[in-house]
């Protein structure tokens, strides 16, 4: 039920249960203050397995990234609509280990890619916090653009980044 | 993904968690008696943790089902075998709607889940976390012959460990 994508370097695949120390990993770190971390172990199954379900509640989720001549897992991508989204999103938590060297990115541009031509998504946005200026950077080079804030219940404020839409990604020839 | 089974009681079907079971789903996560499940939920969490009740399919291999009444698909509570990290063991769990509560659905339904972890799963021994203040579950897990079992480990230190009659003493 959960495809498999291709890029030149990565897989996109189903996430799995081998997956998970890495995701607990990263949910321990600093580095996941931005997406509702950081996380004990216990609450990082909760948000995994929710990675998954999502899958069965909106037919779309997120992808686990690996690196296809390694098999390195780098993190997850994918599109994500949970309860109390302003609307379906575009979302990557990429881990450290696979920074600098355009993972995220490749991911991404995936991702988006499948979600307006499986998908049949018109639009798409990416809900980022205003400080996680790493993040702003790479959906800024997906060439989606500030477009307004978004007051979320739980995780405050958030930038609302939209993507460009598939008629313009098409006109530049870069999906 | 794992394909959920569907299993049937007398009085119940044990079926696959869908979208439209979610906003049942919330009305219990979100009530005031759900502090003795860990809740209350606001709908943001009940959403996520509905999403976790399904996607423990695919880690796992069992997870949570939906109780309908038979000939019916509506939602009123839901049953499931759970083994998150900081569980000790593998746990069976129930949980019911207000409305389906006193007619000994819980009991019914866990029971057909506990034949399916020992018969399908192959599992030697399952527990149920009760909280102590949670009479009704207490009584289910009584119905269900568990016992009391002082020294197991537990993830909460506030819950009771019932512990399963193992499966050959259900034959």
């Amino acid at each position: 039920m959960i495809p498999t994508l291709e890029t030149e370097r990565l897989i996109l695949r189903a996430p799995s249960q081998s997956d998970f120390d890495a995701e607990a990993e990263f949910y321990a770190s600093a580095r996941s203050g931005f997406v509702g971390g950081p996380l004990e172990r216990d609450q990082a199954w909760r948000v995994f397995a929710t990675m998954i379900g999502h899958w069965s509640l909106r037919g779309f989720g997120h992808f686990a990234v690996e690196e296809r001549d390694t098999g390195l897992y780098c993190g997850l991508v994918g599109p994500w609509f949970p309860e109390g989204w302003p609307e379906p999103e575009i979302g990557w938590s990429i881990h450290a280990r696979a920074e600098g060297r355009g993972i995220a990115r490749e991911a991404a541009a995936r991702a988006r890619r499948y979600v307006y031509e499986e998908l049949g998504w018109t639009t798409a946005i990416s809900l980022i916090d205003p400080q996680n200026l790493r993040s702003i950077a790479l959906a800024e080079r997906l060439g989606a653009v500030y477009e307004s804030d978004y007051q979320h219940v739980r995780y405050g404020l958030m930038g609302i980044y939209r993507h460009p839409s598939p008629d313009s990604l098409a006109a530049q020839g870069a999906a | 993904m794992t394909q959920i089974p569907t299993l049937q009681t007398d009085r119940l079907v044990l079926r696959a968690p869908k979208p439209s079971d979610y906003p049942a789903y919330h009305a219990l996560m979100a009530a005031p008696a759900a502090e003795m499940m860990g809740g209350p939920y606001d709908a943001e969490t009940s959403w996520m943790a509905f999403g976790a009740e399904v996607g423990t399919w695919a880690l796992l291999g069992f997870g949570s089902w939906t109780l309908c009444r038979s000939g019916s698909d509506a939602f009123i509570g839901m049953v499931g075998i759970d083994k998150p990290p900081h569980f000790p063991e593998t746990e069976l769990g129930w949980m019911l709607a207000p409305a389906a509560r006193g007619q000994g659905y819980a009991t019914e339904a866990a029971h057909q889940a506990r034949r399916f972890a020992y018969e399908t799963l192959g599992l030697a021994t399952l527990v149920s976390y009760v909280d102590a203040r949670n009479a009704a579950s207490i009584a289910v897990a009584e119905r269900l012959n568990a016992t009391r079992d002082a020294d197991a480990a537990r993830p909460d230190p506030e819950d009771i460990v019932f512990r399963h009659p193992p499966p050959e003493a259900l034959q």
